[in-house]
């Protein structure tokens, strides 16, 4: 009884972070800092999937990036894929990224968010949409991995203090 | 890997068909709490900057307002016996019929979180009428269009943006020409397939020539920022910076009244057509135009445009009548 209670408050919790996560990514912000805003709904998903890989899986992923289209009115299925891809790799590589100290954990996340945006980059030219001329976007996984420094052990501090697993 | 594939196809359906608008409009529906309260701190900062303002500020303001609603209202003047002279001659020359524009506020309420995307969010969505295409004006000049309706917002692509292109017509001489967006992120147009030996110099006014029967005729585009001619290409290279403070903008103009069947053009003769096209040129375009550059001494005044012609136009509170003719020049 306490346990399937339990259950569906980790669920909430899990849907409670995604969906602060993506307030924070549409935050209205600065010209100058839009560059530098950390792909949050990616880090937070990347964490979950760490933490609690028979829970938060590809579905999750999928679905999240779904709603973030939605929220963005970026095409419908870009950010999807790009969060399942990540969530994929977060999924072979979560015993390993467990054990690693926070800087190796940072530049796993430096590469993942990396090839995420690059994957959204590749996606946006093929469709004709507007990209950047130059490599600004490496600013976004930059920011992401040195965010996650912090975000990590926030994230894990709610989780054992809610009890979610 | 489904799930790959199913994205895949996601993405195919919606940049080339539109089978999945229904599908957006229902989840936006559940993702509208958040736009609104990542709007909050904007709420709350422009709550702030208006409930500390000095009250010598106000008057100060308040004066400058006055002022500008005389001005405004001796061109209106003017305007009126334009329009009912334009009509006139419209009817002379049976070429087409004068289509009222009601205009209707919405405010923006967020930005793309892309740095490098051109489109925003404005309040207003299907619940109050607005429909896909339909374009936006800020006090000075064409912003965009809706390219995606939910129920109490939508999304506005920007004429900067490179996907999208508006024909326009140089003010001064009528030269036709097609405004594309680029891909910088500064907002800036290019006119494409501009010869080398037209008359064309920095400075010069674009307008909506209304030819793609979607843009009403007239309304202000950009300026003509630099022209390059080089002998070696075949096309100028011509740049332009829009009239409308695309960056900068919180007060928006949804334009209704301009769908197809309202802009019905009786069957004229091509031979009659540039006749009534440089007619309606000189003059509603000079009507339209005088405007949107005065309110551009004080952008506070000019974005408060809407509501002070508001009771006088209709008595409705968010609604008003532009009064501008438009004339479906059909070639």
């Amino acid at each position: 009884m306490s346990s399937g209670y339990q259950k569906a408050r980790g669920g909430w919790i899990i849907a409670l972070t995604l969906v602060i996560a993506a307030i924070l990514g549409v935050v209205p912000m600065p010209a100058w800092l839009e560059f530098w805003r950390p792909e949050w709904v990616a880090l937070v998903l990347i964490y979950w999937v760490i933490a609690l890989p028979h829970k938060v899986g590809l579905l999750t992923a999928w679905t999240a990036g779904f709603f973030l289209d939605v929220l963005e009115g970026s095409l419908l299925g870009l950010n999807a894929m790009a969060l399942t891809l990540i969530a994929y790799v977060a999924l072979s590589l979560y015993q390993r990224m467990r054990m690693f100290t926070p800087l190796q954990q940072s530049t796993t996340i430096l590469i993942l968010i990396g090839v995420q945006q690059l994957l959204i980059f590749w996606v946006l030219t093929a469709t004709g949409q507007n990209t950047p001329k130059n490599l600004t976007f490496v600013i976004t996984s930059l920011s992401s991995a040195l965010i996650w420094i912090v975000l990590f052990p926030l994230l894990r501090y709610w989780r054992r203090a809610w009890q979610v697993h | 890997m489904g799930l790959g594939l199913f994205s895949l196809v996601l993405m195919f359906a919606d940049s080339r068909f539109d089978y999945l608008t229904r599908v957006r409009y229902f989840a936006a529906l559940l993702v509208t709490p958040v736009h609104y309260v990542a709007a909050i701190p904007v709420r709350v900062s422009d709550y702030i900057a208006g409930s500390f303002k000095s009250r010598n500020d106000l008057i100060d303001e308040n004066q400058a307002l006055k002022e500008q609603l005389l001005l405004e209202q001796f061109q209106l003047q003017k305007l009126e016996h334009l329009t009912a002279e334009n009509h006139r001659l419209n009817e002379l020359l049976k070429a087409s019929s004068d289509v009222e524009q009601v205009v209707v506020r919405a405010q923006l309420t967020g930005e793309s979180p892309d740095p490098f995307s051109k489109r925003v969010l404005i309040n207003k969505g299907s619940a109050d009428n607005v429909h896909i295409g339909q374009p936006v004006l800020d006090a000075f000049g064409l912003m965009g269009q809706v390219v995606e309706v939910g129920y109490r917002n939508s999304w506005v692509l920007l004429i900067s943006d490179p996907q999208h292109a508006t024909p326009v017509q140089i003010n001064r001489n009528g030269i036709r020409s097609i405004a594309a967006g680029t891909r910088d992120s500064l907002h800036s147009l290019t006119l494409n397939n501009i010869p080398n030996t037209s008359d064309i110099q920095v400075g010069d006014l674009l307008v909506t020539s209304g030819l793609d029967q979607h843009f009403p005729v007239g309304y202000p585009v950009g300026i003509v920022n630099s022209v390059t001619m080089d002998p070696g290409k075949p096309f100028a290279e011509v740049l332009v910076t829009p009239t409308a403070h695309i960056d900068r903008s919180r007060n928006l103009l949804l334009l209704f009244g301009n769908k197809p069947e309202a802009r019905v053009a009786t069957p004229v003769v091509s031979a009659t057509v540039p006749v009534v096209s440089q007619v309606t040129l000189e003059i509603p375009a000079g009507g339209s135009i005088v405007q949107p550059e005065s309110a551009g001494a004080d952008a506070e005044v000019g974005e408060a445009l809407p509501q002070i012609t508001a009771p006088e136009a209709t008595g409705s509170a968010d609604t008003l009548n532009a009064g501008i003719p438009v004339t479906g020049g059909q070639q």
